[in-house]
């Protein structure tokens, strides 16, 4: 008999609750249609942002609440699921993102606070970590792959290692993690995820003009798009890459996507779709009622969520038209 | 065993599975609801309903248990009766479809009763529609009973 589903009763009426206090779409066309950022911000003094923002001196700040608001959220998860460590896997990207950031301004001294609170390993003790040379403290495979990271990079000195291990890192725990669970649904999420990344990475090396050899170095191998088609499709035109995708579940995304990326240069709608994408596989669960996939479904849209924030203010401040902010708010999970 | 005691080991089995069916049921939804309350517990009123559905399961196995109880003579004025070997086992197993269909179908309810709990978080106007779900599960205890109180009304002792 299967691990008993009812298990997830508690969490997913919880989650019910929490759902019906996400921004809706509406909200954030009033925040796009505001004067100002700061009349924008206040558009969130309605919602579960309204402490947050209260306590916001100047608008440029924004970033410290919605990385408050990402850690609560999966604090409050992690603390409510029955199986905690169903939802560790999902905080291993930002472990990653953390250590990238860190590694990056080692090498490049490019100074940066744009860390997320939220990885399952605790941030001081990862800053302290890249700034000694030290990753005896870190688990398992980030500490092989911090070591992997330091010892390439003193002899190659390319700094593109930095995402290229990490990511290789990432998605081979996730999917060892899922199969390891007999998570069918989140190995699909992460399959999914590898699939996105490798077509980013294939456009971007098709951009950069870089061969073969390099491609096939950096595609992540666990995806459901076979690497070998991937790296066959660098020197075709963009209409072939179409073509050849277009009988897997990425062909409207490509097709929109990475022509608009190709055509015009511009990666933004590319990356909409990727995360409307993602967004729409999780909703296919959002239903069910005894079950991981609210609890995932419900980070994943407090992550969208925080997104939107972001690119709405963000094109407020910068005085972005209405138009351009609108293109890139990606759909809500409700 | 004598036939007295095969018939009580039906009333027990009654009352027994149907109550493990509607406490599982009822344990679900009040998690379900628990977590819904937590975050918004004006909620309460309209998940306690939802919450009850699956309790009449274990009613009826009461009550199927209850009448054999009556007939074999362990409760009322008159005395106790020696039954048949035969007779015996026909009171167990009258007490069979409830006692099966009422620990099967309190789970569902629970189920269908949880996810309503869902259902009123973001629709509290609809809880109705989400009883009707429940409800439906329902009908197969009802049946179950109807049988068992048929059964039960058709040994002649």
């Amino acid at each position: 008999m299967p691990i008993d589903d009812t298990i997830y009763a508690y969490s997913v009426g919880r989650v019910r609750a929490l759902e019906t206090r996400l921004l809706d779409q509406g909200r954030f066309e009033r925040m796009i249609d505001a004067a100002s950022g700061e009349e924008a911000l206040k558009v969130l003094t309605e919602s579960d942002y309204a402490a947050a923002v209260t306590e916001l001196d100047d608008v440029h700040d924004f970033e410290y609440m919605l990385s408050a608001e990402l850690k609560n959220s999966f604090e409050l998860i992690r603390d409510i699921s029955p199986r905690p460590e169903m939802i560790a896997p999902l905080t291993l990207r930002y472990d990653v993102h953390n250590l990238k950031v860190l590694f990056k301004a080692k090498y490049l001294g490019v100074k940066t606070d744009l860390f997320f609170p939220v990885g399952s390993v605790d941030l001081n003790k990862l800053e302290f970590a890249v700034s000694e040379d030290d990753y005896r403290d870190l688990p398992g495979e980030l500490r092989q792959a911090a070591e992997s990271i330091n010892e390439d990079f003193l002899v190659n000195r390319d700094p593109q290692v930095i995402d290229l291990i990490l990511d290789q890192v990432l998605y081979k725990q996730l999917i060892i993690f899922a199969r390891e669970h007999n998570s069918i649904f989140l190995e699909g999420l992460f399959v999914r995820q590898i699939d996105l990344t490798n077509l980013k990475t294939l456009v971007r090396v098709k951009r950069m003009g870089l061969d073969r050899e390099f491609l096939k170095k950096v595609l992540l191998p666990q995806g459901s798009l076979p690497a070998d088609r991937l790296i066959s499709l660098i020197d075709e035109p963009l209409e072939s890459v179409i073509t050849a995708l277009n009988m897997s579940e990425y062909a409207s995304l490509v097709d929109e996507g990475v022509r608009e990326w190709l055509e015009k240069g511009t990666a933004s709608r590319f990356e909409k779709l990727t995360d409307d994408y993602i967004t729409g596989y999780l909703k296919k669960g959002k239903w069910k009622a005894f079950a991981l996939e609210p609890l995932v479904g419900y980070l994943w849209a407090k992550e969208i969520e925080v997104k939107n924030i972001r690119i709405v203010l963000v094109g407020k401040i910068n005085k972005l038209p209405a138009e351009a902010i609108r293109e890139r708010i990606r759909n809500v999970y409700l | 065993m004598t036939g007295t005691e095969i018939a009580l080991m039906g009333a027990a089995f009654a009352v027994g599975l149907a109550g493990i069916g509607s406490a599982i049921g009822v344990g679900i939804v009040g998690q379900s609801a628990a977590g819904l309350v937590t975050e918004d517990p004006d909620k309460f009123g309209q998940t306690l309903l939802l919450q009850a559905l699956p309790g009449t399961q274990g009613i009826y196995g009461l009550l199927a248990g209850f009448l054999i109880m009556q007939e074999v003579g362990v409760i009322g004025d008159a005395p106790m009766l020696e039954l048949e070997v035969a007779t015996g086992y026909a009171f167990f197993m009258a007490s069979i479809p409830i006692a099966i269909v009422g620990l099967v179908s309190g789970i569902y309810q629970g189920r269908v009763s949880g996810a309503a709990v869902g259902l009123v978080a973001k629709r509290p106007e609809e809880l109705g529609k989400g009883i009707v779900y429940a409800v439906m599960v329902e009908t197969y205890a009802v049946l179950a009973l109807l049988a068992t109180i048929l059964l039960l009304f058709g040994i002649d002792v």
